[in-house]
């Protein structure tokens, strides 16, 4: 053909398709499931047992007292992002599913505290028990022995 | 004559400088993946620069190694200013699980002013480009304000 001009047809048809690029800034867009982004800390839930912070490679959990009492602590915890790995150990770790890993992949800051996530929880103090009488104690030994 | 054009051509098109500073490359990869045609940077204005003399943002990846941070801080000073400098992943803004290692030598804004921070281990491309757009924010601010106070950019 006299007219053969190479890549014509394909360039021509490529205007007219819709771009293969992500349109993610233009149209907003979730992340997978199952995506570990950004915590979330339910302190109601909290009974401070503290695994999350033992299991936690980057050293991203803190614990800060704030207020005291005799009846209960209040304490603050705090979850660095940019010390996190996302690895979701602290959550699966938790009994009472108190921290979450979100879809939400949006963690960007200028500045630090831009990426600290923190949440309060309450820790109640137990009342000593009244110990029984440490002759009762040897008296039962002694039955029990007989 | 031209002066105006260009400022508000450059503010459109920051350049990027990539420094890994003792990275896993999962950040590394993660920029290139930014840059290259899924989710093209270049579409909004970002592009690689090959030196930092010509760069505008520079992205720093990697923990801060004791071997490589002279060199770093070296490349950094090689930008002209105005400049932003942005942490990719959670290595340079804290350490991560490098923290307690004994080539550790960060955290980076220990030694410069670091403008935007991108958490994630590895970052996720989406997140590197909403970084990007507010180290651009910034850095059209930046020359704003230098140009007010009677610099020449």
């Amino acid at each position: 053909m006299a007219f053969d001009f190479p890549f014509v047809k394909e360039a021509l048809t490529q205007m007219f398709k819709k771009s293969s690029c992500e349109e993610y800034p233009f149209k907003p867009k979730e992340a997978f499931p199952n995506y570990r982004g950004r915590i979330v800390f339910h302190g109601d839930r909290c009974i401070k047992c503290g695994l999350c912070e033992k299991v936690c490679a980057g050293g991203a959990i803190h614990n800060v007292l704030i207020s005291e009492d005799e009846e209960k602590e209040v304490y603050e915890r705090t979850f660095d992002l940019t010390s996190c790995t996302f690895c979701s150990y602290c959550s699966d770790f938790c009994s009472k599913s108190a921290i979450e890993l979100t879809g939400d992949f949006h963690m960007t800051g200028t500045k630090h505290e831009d990426l600290l996530v923190k949440g309060q929880y309450t820790k109640v103090k137990k009342k000593p028990v009244a110990k029984a009488a440490p002759a009762a104690k040897a008296e039962s030994c002694d039955n029990k022995a007989e | 004559m031209f002066d105006n054009l260009i400022n508000k051509s450059a503010a459109k098109s920051p350049w990027l400088f990539h420094i890994n500073a003792g990275s896993c490359n999962g950040c590394d990869i993660e920029l290139v993946a930014v840059l290259t045609p899924r989710y093209d940077a270049e579409r909004l204005g970002f592009r690689l620069a090959g030196t930092p003399r010509h760069a505008d943002i520079v992205v720093v990846t990697g923990p801060l190694t004791a071997q490589i941070k002279d060199r770093v801080l070296r490349t950094i000073e090689q930008v002209p200013e105005p400049r932003c400098i942005v942490t990719m992943g959670s290595c340079p803004a804290s350490g991560n699980v490098f923290k307690d290692g004994y080539t550790y030598a960060g955290p980076l804004s220990k030694y410069v002013d670091v403008d935007v921070d991108i958490a994630g281990c590895a970052a996720k491309p989406e997140t590197v480009l909403e970084g990007l757009y507010q180290a651009a924010m910034i850095l059209e601010q930046k020359r704003k304000d230098m140009k007010n106070k009677g610099g020449q950019i």
